[in-house]
């Protein structure tokens, strides 16, 4: 089997999970979930009131036809308009995607290279104080919470050193980076710890296979031996890791974005919840089912990339 | 006698352990010759694959560490070769091969990239293409079929039996002086055991390399080796040509381990007689007995084993080449 085949494959089992998934929201949000117009509009709503709102939501419809809207979306990304504010949702999850962009894949991106350098080197000296070194502050930055970093960063960088904004947004390059540093340090900070322990792990379960035997066995240097024999064989798990990730960078960080006022999609889906705006909680729970599913398939094929042995199976 | 290649003297690895420090191999004594082969054999833990991996430079430390003597290779002390020197030759003069050829090749390398990996770093004037050539004529030099197509195949595209091959093609690819083969057959069944034992005696005839053959299988050891060194608790018990240890073995654990081997007829015959076998357990590294170690399951064991009058020696048992570490030998 090429491996076209077999990302055509891997295509064809998609249809089926986003059938499955457009069901399940559609349980949850059109089904089990409490009359939503009762939640709107308080309980002093006259019944005239309610079924003119159910209508002009469109809840008034047979269920099969508002399934049908639920899997339709998820191909034609037309999610209607949000019941609270009247905007076209998939506007509003655009606009809100580039802030949380701005900050969570520099974040990304930067921690990732760090974390995977440092295990690298980790990895050559296990055992030894460097290794320990690293593995007490990962722990330790694993063990404060988030809340500490945001609040003593706020306060120090930006209010007494007054380096950077406090909070805030502003759209278009370079104005937004000014808002945005605090939040990329923060989450540099808040993913290292999880990052390093993670590929160190993978690393060290590599070093100590008999391959690596062999090829010291052969001669080569320890350096070869890591770079080319175990860091080949490491990318395996650490592909998955990274490309999970990715969703998470496009629905942004809700505690982050919510203290440093960044409009991006964490703060829209909390907007959301407070104000009951089903419509963009249906349409932020499709997209990010998508994004799953698409970047899952990714990792499977870049695994037929790193790893020989996928593609027979 | 004929070239002396590789000669260790009273080798010396210790262990660190969180119960302290482990002798995994005591007082060593081994000499190789060049076409011949030296069979090490020995119960798991009795510091056969530690003396390998110390010819190698291997020997992982921290924990391990070679606590006292010398591997002479060609006048040079192993052990005092600076570690960028000592890559020169391993894997280029001194090759070794694994038990385990499943997991021993890297699975996201081919096996061609594997074996010129090795011709690249020791044999720096080839170029790309005469290492191609090599590489397929090693191929074929070890048994594989259609070389260049197996070339280009991964290691998990191929049996226990094809890796166990490309192993041996990649150890023997610089034509080394010395070829250490750590069980190379344990984890292959029995027709491919016969096939791989074959290959390596003719390639030892066509390349001329002295063998280390580790293994714990007598059967493998009459077959392949000229001599024989018994280990047992990471000493050597028992050293001879291998027709003298098989015919007349003095030491009682040779002796058992010998006896242990099934025979054909014996279960064939009208009296089943019950394989022999030898009692108890290795002792611990960390808790041996004084004097003999092998004295709690021996069944010859007098008052003298017990250490009055110091460890046991290696000693010359009647001919020059015949050593023994007993108190008590068999007539």
């Amino acid at each position: 089997m090429n491996i076209y085949t077999y990302i055509l494959r891997r295509l064809l089992y998609i249809f089926p999970v986003i059938i499955g998934v457009s069901f399940l929201i559609f349980i949850l949000f059109n089904v089990v979930c409490p009359d939503p117009t009762l939640i709107m509009l308080g309980k002093h709503a006259t019944p005239e009131q309610m079924a003119m709102l159910r209508t002009e939501l469109g809840l008034d419809r047979p269920l099969w036809v508002q399934y049908f809207d639920i899997l339709k979306s998820a191909f034609t990304f037309d999610f209607g308009r949000s019941w609270n504010t009247k905007q076209e949702i998939f506007q509003m999850i655009k606009n809100g995607a580039i802030p949380s962009l701005t900050f969570t894949v520099p974040g990304f991106i930067f921690s990732t290279i760090t974390s995977l350098s440092i295990a690298v080197v980790v990895a050559f000296y296990r055992g030894k104080f460097l290794d320990k070194f690293f593995v007490v502050i990962c722990v330790s930055m694993m063990s404060i919470s988030s809340l500490a970093y945001i609040l003593f960063f706020q306060w120090f960088f930006a209010y007494k050193l007054g380096m950077f904004e406090i909070s805030g947004y502003e759209d278009g390059f370079p104005y937004f980076i000014p808002y945005v540093i605090l939040p990329i340090i923060i989450w540099i900070i808040l993913s290292l710890g999880y990052d390093l322990r993670f590929y160190r792990t993978v690393m060290l379960d590599e070093i100590y296979q008999d391959y690596v035997r062999t090829a010291r066995a052969k001669g080569l240097s320890e350096r070869v031996i890591l770079f080319k024999h175990v860091l080949k064989n490491a990318m395996i798990p650490v592909i998955t890791y990274v490309v999970i990730q990715i969703p998470y960078l496009i629905l942004g960080a809700l505690l982050i974005e919510n203290f440093f006022g960044i409009p991006g999609l964490g703060s829209l889906v909390v907007d959301a919840i407070n104000s009951n705006d089903f419509g963009v909680l249906k349409a932020m729970s499709i997209l990010t089912s998508l994004a799953f599913i698409f970047f899952n398939l990714l990792s499977d094929v870049l695994y037929t990339m790193v790893d020989p042995r996928v593609r027979l199976k | 006698m004929s070239d002396k290649i590789l000669e260790v003297k009273d080798l010396k690895v210790e262990f660190k352990t969180d119960n302290g420090i482990v002798t995994a191999v005591n007082g060593v004594n081994i000499e190789v010759y060049k076409g011949k082969t030296l069979g090490i054999v020995g119960e798991s833990g009795s510091g056969k694959s530690v003396t390998a991996l110390s010819i190698m430079g291997l020997i992982p430390s921290p924990p391990g560490n070679v606590a006292g003597g010398e591997i002479i290779y060609r006048g040079k002390n192993v052990l005092d070769i600076p570690t960028d020197e000592m890559r020169t030759i391993r894997g280029n003069k001194i090759a070794m091969i694994f038990q385990e050829p499943m997991t021993s090749l890297n699975p996201v390398f081919t096996v061609g990239n594997q074996i010129e990996e090795v011709l690249a770093l020791h044999q720096k004037e080839l170029t790309k293409q005469d290492r191609k050539d090599k590489v397929i004529e090693m191929l074929s030099l070890v048994g594989i079929p259609s070389p260049e197509k197996r070339a280009n195949e991964y290691p998990h595209q191929l049996s226990g039996g094809m890796r166990q091959r490309v192993m041996i093609a990649i150890s023997l690819a610089c034509r080394p002086d010395i070829l250490i083969a750590d069980e190379p057959t344990t984890a292959l069944d029995v027709t491919i055991q016969a096939q791989i034992l074959e290959l390596m005696k003719k390639l030892q005839e066509e390349i001329g390399m002295g063998i280390i053959f580790i293994t714990h299988d007598l059967g493998v050891v009459a077959e392949m080796c000229d001599d024989v060194a018994v280990m047992y608790c990471g000493q050597i018990v028992e050293r001879a040509d291998v027709k003298t240890l098989f015919n007349r073995s003095r030491h009682p654990y040779t002796k058992g381990l010998i006896e242990s081997i099934p025979s054909f007829d014996s279960t064939l015959g009208e009296t089943r007689e019950r394989l022999p076998t030898i009692e108890g357990m290795v002792p611990s590294l960390q808790n041996l007995p004084t004097g003999c170690n092998f004295q709690d399951r021996c069944d010859f064991a007098t008052d003298i084993c017990k250490g009055q009058n110091g460890d046991p020696l290696l000693e010359k048992y009647g001919s020059d080449e015949h050593m023994i570490r007993c108190f008590n030998p068999l007539s």
